[in-house]
């Protein structure tokens, strides 16, 4: 028997749940792609319409069962991403969602309008919830009119499906969660890293050289999915979770959280197989049970 | 992905040791500079980097210190333990251009790629000279391989008192590895010298762009794709950081 693991999510039909999160598979050109076969979909490492350096080194530094990163966006603009990386996207098996930023709402606008159409692209997912930037980033994650304002731009510009990655720095994910699916969003992605900072010792201050940083992996697991089971409780779009996951048991709880379908991310740069071993391993849990589709997963989703 | 057995440990100065472990395709194709990503079970949650040390029929070895906990860890392994080794990784020294002699700078745990450049700088026909630097004799590495061998050491308790890079000649070819500051030194004196620079590094295949390193044109690229071996006078020394925890040297 083997078992259904599609899923609808979002506008799009997928062929796995388990899907690799954005910044943490670069544009999917640099590592040899192994064992595509378990990639559900593909979320490209964030991009501004215009190149950016990034931040000055060091740009992470690991922490208790995680890691902090202060990448600061660092990427060559939406020109150079339509010549080198969506051509190459067109032709693969998996759709691509490209991870979309703004220092401005107008900016956000403008990226779409440069993307939409472009083959390859096959939607896009709204970051309004990076730390790492001066400006936009997480200040539009923060208020749920900015982030409904930024979500209704790109909605207009597009007809490809939009889904908004939320932060976790809010006192009401659900709040903000309502407010873009009200502004047209397909999904919600929940959820981007916390802010966090760690100090040096020998040098009395910061080990970032941006002095705070995102924080991932399995430090995060329970607070992203308590996030991700809140946000999945407020709407009625699906909930794609995220936040530590590097074995198919953490993957099953986001799930049975309420969630859709899942992004791995940090477990990626530690086992370039990880997203495989999700698939496989969840695969295994449904058969085990004997539930013919990943449909069948019993949810815990009281509604609010 | 390898598996990789651990297959020995050696001390070769002190508080510094050569770990070796069984990694065939590994050690038939790795080059001079380039690095592999270790990690294990039970370990630290990312993979810590380490230069290529010696690589020999089958077998590979890298050489660190107890710098931290995952190093620790690492030091704390006996033969049989498993380690996962990804690699080799980075772009490794160029040795072309027909000179006929090559000088090998290496400061502290800067000796981590050197003896494969002796081995790749002879292949190309090059007569070695080795340079090695460390605080005291009893922090220089014991193993050395060059037709000519200097040593200098910050005390003066053995060889020329001093630095590695005071302490070489030139040459046409010149590679170094050490501290940044240390090569931030070797660029003044070389600038077309080949320098394997340290960093923090995440995933090690190019993805994360944690790995930074500041370029004198503007911007940055990555240790562990487009370096770690970089063309001294391309890199914006001030805008490295210095002094690391560890690193793809540690």
């Amino acid at each position: 028997m083997s078992t259904d693991m599609s899923v609808a999510v979002g506008g799009m039909n997928l062929r796995s749940p388990v899907l690799a999160a954005s910044g943490t598979f670069g544009y999917g050109t640099e590592v040899p792609l192994l064992e595509r076969r378990a990639l559900g979909a593909m979320v490209s490492k964030g991009i501004f319409l215009r190149p950016r350096e990034g931040t000055a080194p060091p740009r992470i530094a690991e922490t208790p069962s995680g890691m902090l990163n202060a990448i600061g966006l660092q990427g060559p603009g939406a020109d150079a991403l339509v010549r080198d990386y969506a051509p190459q996207w067109a032709e693969w098996d998996f759709p691509v969602l490209v991870n979309i930023n703004g220092e401005s709402v107008s900016e956000y606008a403008e990226l779409t309008s440069r993307l939409d159409g472009v083959p390859g692209v096959a939607g896009f997912e709204i970051n309004i919830s990076c730390p790492n930037v001066e400006q936009g980033g997480m200040f539009f994650g923060n208020d749920p009119r900015a982030a409904a304002t930024v979500t209704e731009a790109v909605r207009k510009r597009t007809k490809l499906p939009v889904w908004v990655k939320l932060t976790p720095m809010v006192s009401d994910i659900g709040v903000i969660a309502r407010a873009v699916e009200s502004a047209g969003a397909d999904a919600l992605c929940a959820i981007n890293t916390f802010v966090g900072m760690s100090i040096d010792l020998n040098a009395y201050r910061p080990r970032l050289s941006f002095r705070t940083g995102g924080l991932s992996g399995p430090a995060i697991r329970p607070l992203a999915v308590h996030l991700a089971h809140q946000a999945a409780r407020a709407v009625r779009i699906p909930v794609i979770g995220i936040g530590g996951i590097a074995r198919a048991e953490d993957a099953l709880e986001f799930l049975v959280a309420g969630c859709t379908a899942v992004q791995v991310g940090t477990a990626t740069f530690v086992n370039p197989k990880a997203i495989a071993e999700v698939h496989d391993g969840i695969a295994s849990f449904l058969e085990a049970r004997a539930f013919r589709s990943l449909a069948d997963l019993p949810r815990y989703l009281p509604r609010d | 992905m390898l598996d990789t057995p651990v297959t020995g440990k050696r001390q070769v100065a002190r508080g510094m040791f050569v770990i070796g472990m069984h990694a065939p395709e590994i050690a038939s194709a790795v080059r001079a500079g380039q690095f592999v990503n270790l990690g294990w079970s039970g370990g630290p949650i990312l993979r810590r980097p380490f230069s290529v040390y010696r690589a020999e029929g089958e077998h590979i070895e890298v050489v660190l210190k107890a710098v931290g906990s995952g190093t620790g860890q690492m030091l704390a392994m006996e033969v049989g333990d498993r380690l996962s080794c990804l690699g080799p990784l980075g772009r490794g020294f160029e040795f072309g251009g027909g000179a006929r002699e090559a000088v090998l700078v290496s400061g502290g745990l800067g000796v981590a790629p050197m003896l494969l450049a002796a081995r790749d700088a002879r292949a190309a026909g090059m007569k070695v000279t080795w340079v090695h630097g460390a605080r005291t004799a009893a922090e220089l590495c014991s193993e050395m391989d060059g037709d000519t061998v200097i040593w200098a050491t910050d005390d003066g308790s053995q060889g020329m008192a001093g630095s590695a890079v005071a302490a070489a000649p030139d040459a046409d070819v010149v590679i170094a590895c050490g501290p940044n500051r240390m090569l931030a030194a070797a660029a003044e004196r070389w600038p077309e010298a080949q320098v394997a620079v340290e960093t923090y590094m995440g995933c090690g295949t190019g993805v994360c762009l944690g790995c930074a390193v500041p370029l004198k044109r503007g911007g940055y690229d990555r240790a562990c794709k487009e370096g770690p071996v970089y063309r001294a006078a391309d890199i914006d020394w001030d805008a490295l950081p210095s002094h690391l925890p560890y690193a793809v040297v540690a």
